[in-house]
């Protein structure tokens, strides 16, 4: 089959679902269909990644619609990876969707269509049709194809207006190499502002993932992992793949490091005294976020590849975390523990890398903010832990198991999946990182995922079935001296004369264009 | 001693004019008419006379009653201070900007005609001398382009017969059974202009004795925009009035092209009369760049930096006149496409007089909607989204990169604001075509609102980046304009329901998905 079509497989997988379900509203098997599809699409992605090889990177280009956005779509390392995880992910979450009983609702075409602007997002070619994809999944997820609705009014306003950044950067490309391709732009042509610019959509959409859950919680939210985290990580490692996998300068590295650690600090505080599950939960996700944007600072190719991990195995993570779990199910439990990031969940390989590459440089201290936010996020997410009561075997307990094995089997998803995607940011030499079934060696010291993923089950498997332990909880801020929002002043009311002086006020200003030199 | 004999003419046609009524008065005004004939032939050749033709005419069919109207001492004074401002300021204009070594009596008599026909438009005793005063204006304007800039004969003529159109516009409706046929064979005509500019070979001009037209790649994109939205937006009867359009567009020849512009605001005027001032301002602005271009051997070099600034301010005046009506639907596009044509001649440094007072005038645009707020709070306040996109549009057009992509900006939001932004009448959509309208007029991909506002932020930051985070800012301002507007379009006259509501959606989703076909129209 051409490479051409190959490319666009997943898209028709996604599309044509949606459109089946489109033709038959309200019939049991759309679930089933929709699984199906985005299942199928996310293999067909991760097939795409097994048969790339290392540093090959493929553009399919279409049509030249938009100019300076051709109708292209981007295969490499990074953009397969994300697409795997993200399509899984989703199809995942449509399975989780699919096994409740009393929801009425029919989501299925919506989210189809939300996970193929997703991929979109992230197959795209250049940045301004990533611009074009960001809106386009915008319009995905919010349904507000009338935009006076009120539904999530103000964040569908926040990330299209935080999006604009991005758009400034691709014109920013434009102007300075003639195009906006990932292919063509100069690892030089970003600079400080342009990672700024694009780091404004990543920043907001990270941030929606806490603003999100205030409402009832849903069964099965779709939207922390597929339009809000997987979208943000892509976007960073993408903007970090085009300026050659490093930022500009020393000092925006370290200050970003800084802001990001600090804020994964506050968020991990907050969530130790959020009473709200569903709100610590997504502030555990953010700290998580955090920390994963404290670790894209560096510069050196094994913290690419935490900081590539750890965006990568946030989309799934996120993913089980929107699943709600009924009281005393195991997922209750298998959860906190990969929002923990103790030894043995998946985020503890990412932050251990990391790590190593801090201490490679010197910069060991750096590791204390990282450590004690680590501490804090395993005290809020394992602070109300309860015994489960029940072993069901539904897909939320298989997800979350199966996260707590990939951090114990990290060769899994270390080699066909991270490393690929953290090469097409920069170059990772042979040997930065060896994976095996019992653990991984990264810059000459090994980890023992397999061991501590043991020991830290049985520790854990003790603590609570047999001594009963539960970790401090402070308690909640809610309601205590509540802060009283200032009101704005009326603005006050201008006399109609007041016409006259910007008339005026124009007429000199062009008068002062006509006479300046 | 001859040479002052026009000015004389002129004068004396004047005193009677503003003295009698009846047969008297229209013979003072083609009196007047013949001075500046006279004066045109003294000035270029005895061939421009031709010009004549139109505005007599016209002034022969604007019958006047016989009877004088009665006249307040308020109206009185009003109406001889009127005249007296606009004949000093038409003999400042003539001094300021002579035709060869003539003596300033003789070349300044088309402009007196001009200011003798803004005195009538502005403080008119009555309705038809309104419309005189517009026919004048529009006959001056060609007079004093022609004097400048000569033409043949019968450029002339078809420049003086332009006067006819304001005259055509307030009288004159097509048939009730012509009018679908007379949309449908507009439309079919925009459709091919398309395919041509498309796909067709490249046609630099069509010749016809000393008239000719231009139908270069941006032209014929130009004439599609005019003619679609003539044939599904203008009111009923005037679809017509997208022709004057067309040839201010196309014609080569200045004194033409600027008459036919003259025309079609005379027209839009003549249906609607919100903006009709600020409109006429803009195209005197306007119609001062190819004087200055004509003159500017003979004078210094500053006329050339004053060209550049009359281009930017008349553009942002006719911004500002734009709200609704047909002056939003042809006149925008028309002179939005003028001024870009003109653009083409503009030196970087003038380039970037223009590109302040475009800013300038984005800022001045989003400050008078703030302020009429702030002033009267219970009043009705302008379209916010409307007023944004008039000033990305002001910023893609002064964008001028060597991409191209401001003018496929502009052109993409003169389709937006001209065609798709109207209510033609308030219709109960529902189904799929409820969500295709509300898709077509949105922000989001695939509208033409989206594509024209984006490629708008890039043209602008190829030009200078004040220029590009102005529109980032603007582009920004859009995405929240909903929450104030709700769904308010621009007003147009209500329209029978036919298959010709469709074009607006299907414009915008056409452009919206593919503007790089309109990028390759444009040839830049």
């Amino acid at each position: 089959m051409p490479l051409a079509a190959q490319a666009l497989l997943p898209f028709l997988a996604l599309l044509g679902a949606a459109a089946i379900a489109q033709r038959r509203p309200r019939r049991a098997s759309n679930g089933w269909i929709a699984v199906a599809a985005t299942g199928v699409a996310g293999i067909i992605a991760l097939v795409e990644l097994l048969r790339l090889a290392p540093g090959e990177h493929v553009d399919v280009p279409y049509l030249t619609t938009f100019p300076y956005a051709d109708l292209a779509i981007r295969l490499d390392g990074l953009s397969l990876a994300f697409a795997t995880v993200t399509l899984i992910t989703a199809a995942l979450l449509m399975l989780a969707r699919l096994r409740l009983r009393g929801d009425r609702r029919d989501p299925w075409i919506s989210w189809l269509l939300t996970a193929a602007a997703a991929c979109a997002v992230i197959f795209a070619h250049n940045l301004l049709l990533l611009y074009i994809a960001l809106q386009l999944l915008t319009l995905a997820w919010s349904g507000a194809l009338d935009e006076t609705s009120r539904r999530r009014r103000g964040l569908r306003l926040s990330v299209q207006v935080a999006d604009i950044g991005l758009l400034l950067a691709a014109a920013s490309a434009i102007q300075s190499v003639g195009t906006s391709a990932f292919s063509g732009v100069p690892s030089d042509t970003f600079g400080l502002p342009t990672f700024l610019l694009v780091l404004l959509p990543v920043v907001v959409r990270v941030a929606a993932v806490a603003l999100t859950t205030g409402g009832p919680p849903a069964a099965v939210a779709f939207e922390p992992a597929i339009v809000w985290l997987a979208p943000a990580g892509y976007l960073l490692m993408r903007m970090l793949a085009l300026m050659g996998g490093r930022l500009p300068d020393r000092p925006t590295a370290v200050v970003l490091f800084a802001a990001a650690t600090l804020a994964a600090l506050a968020m991990a505080g907050l969530a130790l005294v959020e009473r709200s599950g569903a709100h610590r939960v997504a502030l555990l996700l953010v700290a998580h976020a955090a920390l994963a944007l404290a670790l894209s600072t560096g510069a050196d190719p094994l913290m690419t590849v935490a900081c590539t991990w750890l965006w990568l195995l946030l989309v799934p993570l996120a993913g089980v975390a929107s699943v709600r779990a009924a009281a005393g199910s195991a997922p209750e439990i298998l959860t906190p523990l990969n929002l923990a990031m103790i030894p043995g969940s998946t985020a503890f390989v990412g932050l251990w890398l990391g790590g190593l590459a801090l201490n490679a440089r010197g910069l060991l201290f750096g590791t204390i903010p990282v450590a004690v936010a680590v501490a804090l996020s395993a005290i809020a997410a394992l602070g109300r832990v309860a015994r489960p009561r029940s072993l069901h075997l539904d897909p939320p307990t298989f997800w979350a198991a199966g996260l707590l094995l990939i951090a114990a089997f990290p060769v899994v998803v270390m080699d066909h999946l991270v490393v690929p995607a953290a090469a097409t940011v920069r170059l990772v030499p042979t040997g930065t990182i060896v994976a095996s079934p019992f653990g991984i060696i990264a810059g000459g010291r090994p980890w023992p995922a397999l061991v501590v993923s043991l020991v830290v089950v049985l520790l854990l498997g003790l603590a609570a079935w047999r001594l009963g332990l539960k970790a401090p909880t402070l308690p909640s801020l809610k309601g205590r001296g509540k802060i009283k929002a200032p009101t704005l002043p009326a603005l006050p009311t201008v006399p109609p004369w007041g016409r006259f002086v910007l008339w005026g006020a124009f007429a000199v200003a062009v008068y002062n264009v006509l006479t300046r030199p | 001693m001859i040479l002052y004999l026009p000015a004389a003419l002129f004068f004396v046609s004047l005193l009677m004019a503003y003295g009698s009524a009846g047969r008297r008065r229209q013979a003072a005004t083609i009196g007047a008419l013949a001075a500046a004939a006279w004066s045109l032939a003294l000035l270029v050749d005895p061939g421009s006379v031709a010009w004549a033709i139109g505005p007599m005419v016209a002034s022969l069919l604007l019958a006047r009653t016989g009877k004088r109207l009665n006249s307040s001492f308020e109206g009185l004074t009003r109406r001889v201070a009127t005249i007296v401002a606009a004949l000093l300021v038409a003999l400042l204009l003539a001094a300021r900007l002579p035709v060869g070594e003539n003596p300033l009596l003789l070349s300044a008599v088309p402009w007196f005609l001009g200011a003798l026909g803004a005195a009538w438009f502005a403080s008119p005793i009555d309705q038809p001398e309104r419309l005189q005063g517009q026919v004048l204006m529009v006959a001056a304007a060609a007079a004093v382009i022609l004097a400048a800039v000569p033409a043949g004969p019968v450029t002339a003529s078809l420049a003086g017969a332009m006067a006819l159109v304001p005259l055509a516009g307030d009288r004159w409706r097509l048939p009730g059974r012509l009018q679908l046929p007379f949309s449908l064979t507009l439309l079919a005509l925009a459709i091919v202009a398309v395919v041509v500019a498309g796909i067709g070979p490249s046609i630099a001009r069509i010749v016809l004795f000393d008239f000719s037209v231009d139908v270069s790649g941006v032209i014929l994109l130009a004439i599609a925009v005019l003619l679609a939205a003539g044939a599904a937006l203008t009111p009923i009867g005037s679809e017509w009035a997208a022709l004057p359009g067309v040839l201010a567009v196309s014609a080569t020849a200045p004194g033409l092209r600027w008459a036919a512009l003259g025309a079609l605001i005379a027209v839009a005027t003549v249906l609607a009369k919100e903006g009709e001032h600020l409109a006429w301002i803009a195209f005197a602005t306007l119609g001062l760049t190819p004087v200055l271009q004509g003159v500017a051997t003979s004078t210094s070099t500053s006329t050339i930096r004053v060209q550049a600034v009359a281009l930017g301010l008349g553009l942002v005046l006719m911004v500002l006149a734009s709200r609704a009506g047909v002056i939003r639907v042809l006149v925008l596009p028309a002179t939005g496409f003028l001024v870009m044509l003109a653009l083409a001649s503009v030196a970087s440094p003038n380039l970037v007089r223009l590109q302040w007072i475009a800013a300038l005038g984005a800022v001045l645009l989003v400050a008078r909607m703030v302020l009429a707020w702030l002033i009267d709070r219970g009043g009705r306040i302008s379209i916010v989204r409307d007023q944004l996109l008039f000033a990305l549009l002001l910023l893609a057009i002064s964008a001028r990169d060597s991409l191209g992509l401001g003018a496929l900006a502009a052109a993409l939001l003169f389709i937006d604001l001209a065609v798709v932004r109207i209510e033609v009448m308030p219709e109960r959509w529902s189904g799929t075509a409820a969500r295709l309208v509300l898709l077509a007029r949105s922000n989001w991909p695939p509208a033409v609102t989206f594509a024209g506002a984006s490629l708008a932020v890039i043209a602008a930051l190829q030009a200078s980046l004040a220029l590009g985070l102005l529109a980032a800012l603007l582009l920004a301002g859009l995405q929240l304009a909903p929450l104030l507007d709700g769904h308010t379009l621009a007003a147009s006259p209500e329209r029978p329901r036919s298959a010709l509501r469709w074009v607006s959606p299907a414009l915008s989703i056409a452009c919206g998905v593919a503007p790089a076909l309109l990028l390759r129209m444009l040839r830049l």
